[in-house]
């Protein structure tokens, strides 16, 4: 139920929690989305719901101390200094859960990994430093603090939205038109979701089917493109379904993709996927340690910091510690060396990004590392080992198989498609095309249980 | 209407879901009837859905059962509706066939002990009498049924007598006539061997027993094209683990006998050989209701009994591609049921060692 895109969120908890949600009194509907979102959670995980609630209440209490630390017109330093050491002991608190709790997984067991905890955990440790920062204006209610780290729409894989985003002291107005437009939203990541991300998931899983070795190299190649398209409407259609809800509920959009196969350079790519967790970097980790104004030596720590910390956050595979260096070192020699270059020619920056940002996508996808390298051997056959078992004809099958939903991916790829869709969204045609992509998705989730694999034909 | 104004979207969607809904119910209790449903999990419209998916639609509600939802509900005696597809897209007399299928004589269940089966059969190329098919020995229950668990109601005399047979080693060549059919793992076959060179595939991912002989292969046409075509010497069939949730043993084993006899009707020189569906893997067959070893096995051991060793033959490639539980070996496969590209050259091997030489 936990995903959005199951017959049992759609069709079961979100009608249900929408009735409540507008039914009872505008005043008690945080006390609804909070109380729905407790449930939300406990039916995903029950056991570790628990965990969730102590460090709510943790984070709370520790902001709340610091917080009063910091209150009146003249505040002496030793109180300054004491909410410092607040807000640092509760941060280390925070990223010590995570870590034990991601190195349990990694070593023990990977049903160890508390649902959502790497989103929750960076929500809270932005809600202490935005304390500290004297960024939260009004004093946090409890309601709103533990609203925000546990809110359904956000808690399993984010956005990972700022306190002061919520706006949660503001009287919130739900009218119709904008509980249409989230719906919008949300119908259009459900769409991206099931029916390309989803259908994309197959070609993906056919290639490992298949074995690498015995993949062709047109064929390698058109598996890593998509590869990058399903993830990104996985991950797109996932925060589209995410924000839609949100602004459904009454809240602002928060956006976490913005076009980045558009970009013209590595840096620019990561600041328009996954916005929220790239400027949650940037504002916790990488200004804090001096961002960009400091020598070109300390500018390149920095942000070999981030990309470290960024690619062990992304998953327990070494695949991901070096996807996250690879990614560092094409940054910093962006920032450092070529970038100029590829912002004064055109085209030349969309075609290294498109080049390169698939191959740092399948570094992503293969955790074996020998698996890895038979893949960049098949990408690359010059370098490489032969294949074995190779069917050269294979990318005809599998163009014919799958080259809709690519042609569909990459034409959603272009920022110009966004503009129209937005121009012309209370258009009847756009909202007959929005309700036939809803039962298009419903369809597939029916015929396929939920899992695109589960009843895959043999 | 102010509503309607303002959430244009909601409404359609809100509209269009309560329509859905009244089929759904409405279809419960007529077309959707054997469509799986849980109401905790999926809400009654997806019926619809999922009946959709298996060429059931919302309007035969009102104008009865397709042909095709009468094979989906294989609970029972359904033999006529089955076998009346057939005729039209074969032009083969069926029902002769179906009676001689069903009075045929066959080995009492009790007498298929070890000792007749050596009666029976010593070496294959010597018996002039083909053997004769045999009985099962219980049938189905419904409770086995209503579980998807398919009964072995034949034991394993047919695998042990068909076994018995010395096959020959052949070269390349040899599958110049070949004719094979089957579903995505006999795709796998074609593409990542190089079989293909010499035979022909009539092959397709979701295969199943009941479309064998209507598909329509992309690009080849039927099967029935096929062999007015072309003389082939022999037809390979794996085809049986997509339909493996589908009615009891005795209904696939009927379908099965069915196409086995059709092809021969149409291909009476050929030599058909009855390939054993592979297994799948330890980690499947532990984790999966439906697509276990066990269903895999009395299936296989049902059609094992359609060998002659004349001119129908059972073989059964997980010899070569399992370990010693009897699972397909992990090694082999990434998604726990088909061969990864490389070893589907085991199948090749396997088949160059099971020809039959005139």
């Amino acid at each position: 139920m936990v995903s959005f895109s199951s017959l049992e969120f759609l069709f079961r908890f979100l009608p249900i929690f929408l009735i409540a949600y507008f039914v009872v009194p505008a005043k008690y509907r945080e006390i609804m989305l909070l109380i729905g979102s407790l449930v939300f959670y406990a039916v995903g995980e029950p056991v570790f719901l628990l965990l969730l609630i102590l460090a709510t209440v943790m984070n709370y209490y520790m902001g709340m101390k610091a917080w009063e630390l910091g209150e009146g017109y003249t505040v002496q330093p030793w109180r300054l200094q004491k909410r410092k050491q607040i807000v640092i002991a509760a941060v280390v608190i925070d990223v010590l859960i995570l870590a034990a709790f991601k190195c349990l997984s990694a070593f023990v067991d990977t049903a160890l990994l508390p649902l959502g905890i790497s989103f929750y955990i960076f929500k809270m440790i932005s809600f202490q430093a935005d304390i500290l920062r004297g960024e939260i204006w009004n004093k946090p209610k409890f309601k709103y603090v533990a609203l925000y780290f546990t809110m359904f729409p956000q808690v399993v894989s984010g956005p990972i939205m700022r306190y002061n985003e919520g706006e949660f002291d503001l009287d919130r107005t739900c009218g119709l038109e904008q509980f249409e437009d989230g719906l919008k939203y949300f119908i259009l990541g459900l769409g991206m979701k099931v029916l390309l991300a989803d259908r994309l998931a197959i070609l993906w899983n056919d290639l490992q089917m298949i074995g690498f070795q015995s993949i062709s190299t047109p064929l390698a190649w058109l598996g890593a493109a998509g590869y990058s398209l399903r993830l990104y409407f996985d991950f797109w259609g996932y925060s589209l379904m995410a924000s839609g809800l949100m602004v459904m509920l009454g809240y602002d959009f928060i956006e976490n993709f913005n076009h980045p196969y558009a970009s013209k350079s590595i840096s620019e790519f990561y600041r328009r996927w996954h916005v929220t967790l790239g400027s949650w970097f940037r504002d916790y980790v990488y200004i804090p340690l001096g961002g960009s104004r400091c020598d070109k030596k300390r500018i390149a720590l920095n942000l070999a910091v981030v990309w470290l910390l960024t690619g062990i956050w992304h998953g327990n595979g070494f695949n991901y510690v070096i996807w996250g260096v690879v990614l560092g070192i094409m940054i910093i020699l962006e920032k450092l060396v070529y970038g100029k270059y590829l912002q004064k020619i055109p085209i030349l920056g969309n075609l290294y990004v498109l080049a390169l940002i698939p191959l740092t996508w399948v570094v992503f996808a293969i955790t074996d590392l020998k698996q890895l390298g038979i893949y960049f051997g098949r990408l690359f056959p010059l370098f490489g080992d032969a294949g074995i078992a190779v069917n050269q004809q294979d990318i005809f099958k599998y163009l014919s198989n799958y080259g809709i939903y690519l042609v569909a991916g990459i034409i959603l790829c272009i920022p110009a498609v966004s503009g129209f869709y937005e121009k012309h969204r209370k258009n009847p045609v756009v909202i007959v095309l929005l309700a036939i992509v809803f039962w298009l998705s419903v369809y597939f989730l029916s015929s396929s249980a939920g899992n695109p694999f589960m009843y895959l034909n043999f | 209407m102010k509503w309607i104004k303002k959430c244009p979207t909601l409404t359609i969607l809100v509209i269009l879901g309560l329509l859905f809904t009244i089929i759904g119910i409405v279809g419960r209790f007529t077309v959707y009837a054997d469509q799986e449903y849980d109401p905790l999990k999926a809400p009654v419209l997806s019926v619809m859905f999922t009946g959709i998916n298996d060429d059931i639609y919302p309007w035969q509600i009102f104008t009865g059962k397709s042909s095709e939802a009468m094979a989906q509900s294989t609970e029972g005696n359904e033999t006529d509706d089955t076998l009346q597809e057939v005729p039209a897209s074969t032009e083969i007399p069926i029902k002769e066939q179906e009676e001689s299928t069903i009075q045929e004589p066959s080995v009492s269940a009790n007498s298929v002990s070890a000792n007749s089966v050596s009666d029976n059969k010593i070496d294959g190329k010597e018996e002039e009498i083909p053997l004769e098919r045999l009985k099962p020995l219980r049938e189905s229950t419904h409770e086995e049924y209503l579980n998807h668990i398919s009964a072995d109601i034949y034991g394993d005399a047919g695998v042990v007598r068909a076994a018995a047979y010395t096959f020959d080693t052949v070269d390349a060549s040899y599958f110049d006539d070949a004719l094979f059919i089957g579903d995505s793992r006999t795709v796998g076959l074609r593409d990542y061997t190089d079989l293909s060179e010499h035979a022909d595939f009539y092959c397709e991912t979701s295969l199943t027993i009941y479309k064998v002989l209507e598909e329509n292969f992309k690009g080849l046409g039927t099967i029935q094209d096929a062999l007015a075509n072309k003389d082939y010497g022999k037809i390979y069939l794996m085809v049986g683990i997509n339909e493996l949730g589908r009615g009891t043993t005795e209904d696939f084993m009927e379908q099965y006998t069915l196409v086995v006899d059709t092809l021969h009707q149409m291909e009476p020189e050929a030599k058909i050989f009855i390939q054993g569906n592979m297994r799948v893997s330890g980690k499947k067959n532990s984790g999966d209701a439906i697509f276990n070893n066990s269903n895999i096995n009395a299936r296989n051991n049902a059609i094992a009994t359609l060998a002659d060793n004349q001119q129908f033959f059972y073989i059964d490639v997980n010899e070569v591609v399992c370990d010693e539980e009897g699972n397909l070996a992990e090694d082999y496969t990434f998604d726990q049921i088909h061969l990864l590209g490389v070893y589907n050259d085991l199948w090749k091997q396997f088949l160059m060692t099971h020809g039959v030489l005139d």
